[in-house]
């Protein structure tokens, strides 16, 4: 590349944001909290759909082994 | 010294994760535990007879022969229904059984493999040529339940289905023999 073109990197888009530690000290305190329950209502939703399935359909079917 | 944020952070994240790995260490534990518990009280297991039998010759004697494919009642009460799976079709194509009593169903194919489910039971399993499959099972509800293949056989394959006909106890007569056919309706 020659020296008088400018590059994409020189914008000041692409110039990372400085970061606030405190500011992210702060986010980080609840991101993960609603991660969790997001997490954890998905999985307890399906725990629910697997135990009414093996009690309310499987169970009734029968003795089978 | 204080930790530092990140410390802080690391830490959390730690603590985080082993209680998610807590919670569904529970959940698994539960689940085994209800699987081992209905083994244990009500008897429902996974089928998991191994027993040989040679695919090329099964229909020219023995077990699954044809005069011994259907449902035989022995002397001591047990019920014992054997049928071949086979392109494309079940044989015999309607099987007797009684209802609330103990029923072992058997199994074979002398061609590809093959597998069945009767509707509205548990009963599921697959035909694999050259082993019996074998499910014992109770019938809780009389009536006709459709028996088709589950398992793709080749082209006919939508077409291979039989009837289970389960009959109340004073409906399901063994002849001398102690041979059950279905009932004509």
């Amino acid at each position: 590349m020659q020296s008088d073109q400018s590059s994409a990197a020189d914008s000041n888009l692409e110039i990372a944001d400085e970061v606030d530690e405190a500011a992210l000290a702060t986010v980080m305190r609840t991101v993960p909290l609603g991660a969790a329950v997001l997490a954890g209502t998905v999985v307890a939703l399906l725990v629910l759909g697997y135990l009414l399935i093996y009690t309310l359909v499987f169970i009734p079917r029968g003795v089978v082994g | 010294m204080s930790d530092t944020p990140h410390e802080l952070q690391e830490s959390r994240i730690l603590r985080t994760e082993l209680l998610w790995a807590f919670g569904i260490g529970i959940f698994v534990a539960a689940s085994l535990s209800m699987i081992v518990f209905t083994a244990l009280t009500i008897k429902i297991n996974p089928p998991s007879n191994v027993e040989r039998i040679d695919p090329k010759t099964l229909h020219l004697s023995g077990e699954f022969a044809e005069q011994n494919l259907g449902t035989t009642v022995f002397g001591d009460g047990t019920v014992i229904v054997r049928a071949i799976a086979t392109q494309f079709m079940f044989v015999p194509q309607c099987i007797a059984v009684p209802a609330n009593r103990r029923v072992t169903l058997r199994f074979a194919s002398p061609d590809v493999v093959h597998g069945l489910l009767i509707t509205g039971t548990n009963v599921n399993t697959m035909v694999v040529p050259g082993f019996v499959a074998q499910v014992h099972t109770e019938f809780t509800r009389t009536g006709d339940l459709l028996m088709p293949c589950h398992e793709f056989c080749g082209q006919g394959h939508s077409e291979m289905w039989a009837t289970v006909q389960v009959l109340p106890a004073d409906q399901f007569k063994p002849g001398s023999d102690g041979r059950v056919s279905c009932a004509q309706r």
